[in-house]
């Protein structure tokens, strides 16, 4: 009898929790699948202050697969902009026009007009983002150019069909050349809650006004001259955050040059050019390797405190237009080391500059070696290396080494192909 | 339980103290401890786990002088019956509460992490409907499930902590004093029973094959998840950084959810499944102990049939605090707080008494042997 | 349910309790002994075998030659050896000269018992064996004349293996001892006769090695089988079931084999082996969990290829348990942890599908257990023809038709598929009706829902044990054993017979040298 009780008990807080469970339960299809969140300012009138546009980008699952019956001829996503105070209510907003739960599961970048990231209450509506549980740390915080609705509508991939695949190609191939750094949301939120350094993140346009004067990687997106019948977005540039606030801008070949003084490894492929020091008319393609961590020595005691940066490359000459045969000797090696040595450096000191007096913060992340330096967070804090970082006196030096000169390591004297 | 007479050997043991104490590093215990130490977390668990070396020598020496006895029953045989019950009382109050504020914090975990829109209630209720079948089955079972699965817990865990270390910036230990010294040895002091389990290990003393193995065991234990929890809020430090670190509460998910393996983006539910076999293990301990304690205080000898009653009366006081996350998170630190000395306090007393008392009876035992 | 089927029982006992007026007198015509007088024995027996009708049941007069004593000789022709009785009892007593001679003087078979009543010679009668009743003896002869029909011994069927014996057991038990006596060569080893039905007269034979086993635990299987009270136990599946400690739980706790090998060498070190007419196969007590995850082709393999074919077995078993319990809990409740190609494809193909996921499963897997259910019942000729139908066609109508998402069909033909590789049939039952339930875990609350259900199967799981024996020894609590668990050691390395056993003689000698 009391055996059966207990069955009879068993049986029936598995029968309430089987039908009480499914509270988190969500079918697969009823939802809609976000790619990207657009945000940009609702507009500069006094009520507009807290509010901002909200753009979503969705996917359409059903192009791109071969199951049977999808119907092809639909759209490949779907965008639609809504004003709303943050992007968590936003979600229900959207269901005024979409049928679907707004889901952020496949939410892997969050595009801000710059016009928006400018703004000073910009800190306080990404701060959802941490609060919310889908949207993911390793969500890329990318900067457009022009308003993040007119972003989306001008953007429409032709290859990669699937947005997502879209975004996801063109930014960890950007980060891989080291055009655009890598702009993870979390490393925002750290950065900003740190106060010591610059964060930057990703430049984007899909406007394009060519600007023919530039050469080379010194472009920011939207610059760059392209024709052909592809899509006409461009991931080139950086922009720079303080303090949560967009301050400033930096070109394709900056953000090179910060990613090679960063600590990170990121940047992987780095193809460039540079000037030939044979002649002056003709530039080497090179390939740059950043094959071990920058040697940072600080000097914080004195004032004002003293940095000094080695940062170690390894240069793979690629072409040799003026048919110098740089390869072929010691004189001619050193020649172009020194030459480039001394172009490298030129160019870093050049960006520091620019970090210490246009940005007045530290565009580098050096800020975790000086934390070496002090004893206790007191000390650091007190020392305030966003205060600090501008007064400082920073040399840096490249140490270039060759790798190979190319698949074929000797060219033709010019004289003798011309006889 | 009653019914199964057979003891637990010294890998069931250890894997008991690994998983109820080393579960630790997975809750908010690590934000605890650097929300005052800032970088220097890490030196502060190092701290707490060397401070423990004095409790827990000293209860193994009194227990090692009443072989066969448990720790309730020395309690009883030292300090007499009324005064031995009393200090019992305040042990099963604080045994007690550390269950209901740790199980809280572990349903708010599930929740807020996992689970958002599940009522809190069900998933305590689950949690403790498998505790308590768990904890019914007895301390051989318990043990031996631990055991079973503590491998696979520890590899994941290893696998998460290489993560972070890898994902992370090892600069950031930086500066290395952190919120300074004194607030180190503060957070140490005020931190260290954390390892109160420890006290409540000498309840199953005599149920471990042989003193040797309970000694050892425990000693290994000490050792092993002292080097763990240091490891982990120096991971942890490590990834988020100190500023990020202390602005959120249960790092270990968070640390989950900044892992990518290869293509696979979120990870997080691969690492889940075994924090929660490992929450299970550890609440069925705490549940058996509590219960175990109280059939000793009150007499009752089948206390196995108290245990739903307990789980029933934890999930109703647990469910109560109103906003949990903050709530529970400052009610756990005053508790680790309060109980800190009484950790440090009661061995002290115990082994003085045993010194007074004891003294010359053993001595005649020793002439005897 | 439970209650109709108890009372049916209880009601079955009460009416076997009300005494039978026929019965008491059969009875007591069994009770008697043998008398002197030959035709009053012949008469008794009679009655009791219902000659006329009964037709192979023998009565043959002989008169001995010589003395002129007056004998009948009472046999089944259809279980005895007849040309055996012609040739050695019935000529020599024919054929006999001198007049001294006692009747077992003149007999030429190799054994002669002798029963003092008719219970015995009865029993003797039914199990093929002749009496041979004389007048002026007091008791009747037996003569082992035993010769039931069996198979021959044929090839293993349902545990295949590829490298090793092929030998099966098979439906008798003297074969079947003999096949083990064949591999144990032990003057050790026991053969114990236990009775385990009153109506039926089943035996079951026991056998271990004397001075191996536990002298405890041969007790408790004996204490087990003598304290049966059923009629009739036919064969051992049936005893199996009686034998059991826990017999709705869905964990088997007797191990259940075809093949001599894996029998002897389970008494070899110290388990106890039933063996029983009847039953193609012996039963092995007591048995871990281990025993029926466990092939012999593992330690026929080579070392490596063993433990290759047990890392295989274990992650069968865990897709085969999980497949569908994940499919359901990510898709669910943990979509974002699905790669964004894949949760794009399958939200497409489930746009068009009508149910939700979780019923997808459960229809799919039911039509999967149909299917296999059905594909044994079916005559052998079209049962390939059947499976194809029910797997491809049934499989392919159903996704063209939007009934069933392809992904689901990849999911549970997987589960369904490595289900297969446990080979153990009482464990691979097992293992497809908790993943049910483990869908039913995961539909509730996701991981977490399967996680619960997984610690409590695994504390079920501990406190289990067969005959004394825990569950998942040797791995926890720990023994002294070869740690043959999950991964098998080189065959040098398992030295010891498993701990848990408490054999006698822990140490394998052979593996000294």
């Amino acid at each position: 009898m009391k055996k059966r009780w207990r069955k009879i008990k068993l049986l029936l807080v598995s029968v309430t929790l089987l039908l009480a469970g499914c509270w988190d339960q969500r079918e697969l299809e009823e939802r809609a699948y976000v790619i990207a969140i657009g945000l940009e300012k609702a507009g500069d009138k006094e009520e507009d202050k807290g509010q901002v546009k909200v753009t979503y980008l969705i996917a359409n699952p059903e192009v791109g697969t071969q199951a049977s019956g999808g119907a092809s001829d639909e759209p490949p996503q779907e965008t639609l902009t809504i004003p709303a105070s943050d992007f968590i209510n936003s979600r229900n907003i959207a269901n005024v026009v979409i049928g679907k739960e707004i889901s952020y599961d496949l939410l892997r970048t969050i595009l801000v007009s710059e016009e928006l990231a400018r703004d000073q209450h910009f800190l306080r509506l990404i701060y959802n983002a941490n609060k919310d549980r889908e949207v993911k740390r390793s969500t890329q915080l990318i900067i457009s150019k022009e308003s993040a609705s007119e972003y989306f509508k001008n953007n429409k991939p032709t290859l990669e069909t699937r947005p997502h695949k879209f975004y996801e190609l063109m930014l960890q191939r950007g980060i891989e050349t080291g055009l655009i750094p890598n702009s993870e949301i979390r490393s925002f939120f750290r950065i900003t809650e740190a106060d010591a350094s610059l964060f930057t993140a990703a430049y984007t346009s899909s406007e394009q006004k060519p600007d023919y004067e530039n050469r080379d990687d010194e472009f920011i997106a939207g610059e760059l001259p392209v024709s052909g019948e592809i899509n006409k977005t461009q991931f080139i540039g950086s922009a720079v955050f303080k303090e949560g606030q967009m301050i400033g801008k930096l070109t394709g070949e900056e953000t090179r040059l910060t990613g090679l003084l960063r600590l990170e490894q990121d940047v992987t492929d780095i193809l460039t050019t540079l000037p030939d020091p044979g002649d002056g008319k003709y530039r080497i393609s090179v390939r740059i390797n950043k094959y071990k961590k920058n040697k940072v020595d600080m000097d914080l005691k004195s004032f004002p405190p003293k940095i000094n940066v080695v940062v170690p490359m390894r240069i793979e000459v690629l072409s040799d237009p003026s048919l110098t045969n740089y390869g072929g000797s010691e004189k001619q090696r050193n020649k172009l080391r020194n030459f480039f040595t001394k172009k490298f450096e030129e160019k870093f000191n050049g960006l520091v500059q620019k970090s210490q007096d246009e940005f007045k913060g530290d565009l580098f992340g050096w800020s975790i070696y000086a934390r070496k330096k002090f004893k206790t967070i007191k000390e650091y804090n007190d020392f305030n290396w966003m205060e600090s970082f501008p007064k400082a006196e920073i040399d840096i030096k490249a140490d270039i080494s060759f790798g190979e000169f190319g698949r074929q390591p000797r060219v033709p004297k010019m004289y003798e192909v011309k006889d | 339980m009653e019914s199964s007479n057979r003891k637990i050997g010294i890998r069931e043991y250890m894997a008991i103290a690994f998983l109820t104490v080393g579960t630790k590093l997975s809750d908010d215990t690590p934000t605890l401890l650097v929300s005052e130490t800032l970088t220097a977390g890490w030196i502060a668990a190092l701290l707490t786990g060397i401070i423990s070396i004095v409790p827990v020598l000293l209860m193994i020496k009194v227990l090692s002088v009443h072989k066969g006895k448990n720790f309730y029953e020395v309690l009883i045989f030292l300090f007499g019956k009324l005064i031995g019950n009393l200090i019992a009382m305040v042990l099963l109050l604080i045994a007690f509460s550390a269950l209901i504020i740790d199980s809280a914090i572990y349903t708010d975990i599930i929740d807020t992490m996992y689970f958002t829109t599940t009522p809190a209630i069900v998933i305590y209720g689950v949690l403790m409907l498998v505790c308590t079948f768990g904890a019914k089955k007895g301390l051989e079972q318990i043990g031996s499930v631990a055991w079973l699965l503590l491998f696979y817990i520890k590899i994941t865990l290893f696998i998460v902590l290489l993560y972070a270390w890898q994902g992370g910036r090892p600069s950031f230990i930086f500066p290395l004093w952190g919120g300074g010294k004194g607030q180190i040895i503060k957070a140490g002091i005020t931190k260290v029973s954390l390892f109160a389990d420890f006290l409540y290990f000498g309840m199953i003393a005599p149920l471990v094959t042989s003193f040797k193995s309970f000694k050892k065991g425990t000693w290994i234990a000490l050792a092993v998840v002292t080097i763990e929890l240091t490891a982990a809020v120096m991971a942890y430090t490590i990834l988020l950084d100190y500023t990020t670190l202390r602005l959120i509460n249960y790092p270990f998910h968070e640390a989950i959810r900044n892992i990518n393996i290869g293509f696979l983006t979120n990870v997080e539910m691969l690492f889940f499944p075994f924090w929660l076999l490992a929450t299970f293990i550890r609440f069925s301990f705490y549940l058996y102990i509590v219960t175990m304690l109280f059939g000793f205080i009150f007499k009752i000898k089948q206390f196995s049939y108290v245990l739903p009653v307990v789980a029933t009366l934890v999930v109703f006081i647990g469910i109560a605090p109103e906003a949990p996350t903050f709530t529970i998170f400052q009610l756990r630190e005053t508790l680790l707080t309060i109980v800190s000395p009484v950790y440090i306090g009661v061995p002290c007393l115990m082994w003085i008494t045993s010194k007074i008392k004891g003294g010359t009876e053993n001595e005649k035992k020793m002439e005897k042997n | 349910m439970f209650k109709k089927l108890k009372k049916i029982f209880v009601s079955n006992e009460k009416k076997q309790e009300e005494p039978n007026p026929n019965n008491s007198k059969e009875k007591e015509l069994k009770e008697s002994s043998i008398k002197r007088q030959v035709d009053a024995n012949i008469s008794l027996l009679k009655e009791i075998y219902n000659v006329p009708e009964n037709l192979d049941v023998k009565f043959r007069n002989v008169t001995v030659g010589g003395s002129s004593q007056k004998c009948c000789l009472i046999f089944i022709s259809t279980i005895s050896n007849v040309p055996m009785l012609e040739d050695n009892v019935i000529k020599p007593l024919v054929n006999n000269k001198e007049q001294q001679k006692r009747v077992p003087h003149i007999l030429t078979v190799s054994n002669i018992r002798y029963a003092a009543d008719f219970k015995t010679a009865l029993l003797e009668i039914n199990r093929g064996n002749a009496i041979l009743i004389a007048d002026g003896e007091d008791t009747a002869f037996i003569i082992e004349s035993a010769n039931f029909k069996s198979r021959g011994i044929e090839q293993v069927q349902n545990e295949v293996i590829v490298k090793g014996p092929k030998e099966a057991f098979t439906e008798s038990a003297g074969t079947n001892i003999s096949l083990l006596r064949k591999r144990l060569k032990n003057e050790n080893m026991v053969v114990e006769s236990v009775k385990i039905s009153e109506r039926s007269g089943n035996e079951v034979a026991m056998l271990y090695v004397k001075n191996l086993a536990n002298e405890q635990l041969i007790g408790k299987v004996r204490n087990r089988l003598q304290s049966l009270s059923a009629d009739a136990i036919q064969n051992l599946p049936l005893l199996e079931q009686y034998l059991e400690d826990r017999k709705i739980s869905l964990f088997p706790t007797i191990l259940y084999t075809e093949r001599p090998d894996r029998a002897a060498s389970f008494i070899e070190d110290g388990h106890i082996v039933l063996v029983m007419d009847n039953s193609p196969d012996s039963l092995i007590m007591p048995a871990t969990f281990w025993s029926f995850f466990h092939t012999p082709e593992e330690h026929y393999l080579r070392f490596p290829f063993g433990n290759f074919t047990r890392a295989l077995r274990i992650t069968a078993l865990f897709i085969s348990i999980f497949a569908s319990a994940i499919y359901v809990a990510i898709t669910n409740y943990h979509s974002e942890m699905i790669p964004a190609d894949l949760l794009l494809a399958i939200a497409s193909t489930r746009e068009r599908v009508p149910f939700p996921i979780i019923v997808e499963i459960l229809m799919m897997e039911m039509a999967f257990e149909l299917i296999r259910e059905a594909g044994l019942r079916v005559p052998s000729p079209i049962g390939p023809t059947i499976g194809i139908v029910g797997a491809l066609i049934l499989g392919q109508a159903a996704v063209e038709a939007n009934i069933i998402s392809p992904v689901v069909i990849i999911v549970v033909a997987l589960g369904g598929l490595t289900s297969f590789a446990v080979s153990d049939i009482s464990l691979n039952f097992t293992v497809r009706l908790t993943r049910f339930l483990f869908i039913l875990a995961s539909g509730a609350f996701g991981i977490y829902g399967m996680t619960a259900f997984f610690i409590v199967g695994i504390f079920y799981m501990v406190s289990i044990s067969s005959f004394g024996v825990p569950y998942l020894s040797p791995m926890s609590p720990k023994y002294k054993s070869s740690n043959d668990t999950i991964f098998r050691r080189l065959l040098e390395n398992e030295k010891f017979r498993p701990g848990y056993l408490k054999p006698k003689d822990i140490k394998k000698k052979g593996n000294e040298a």
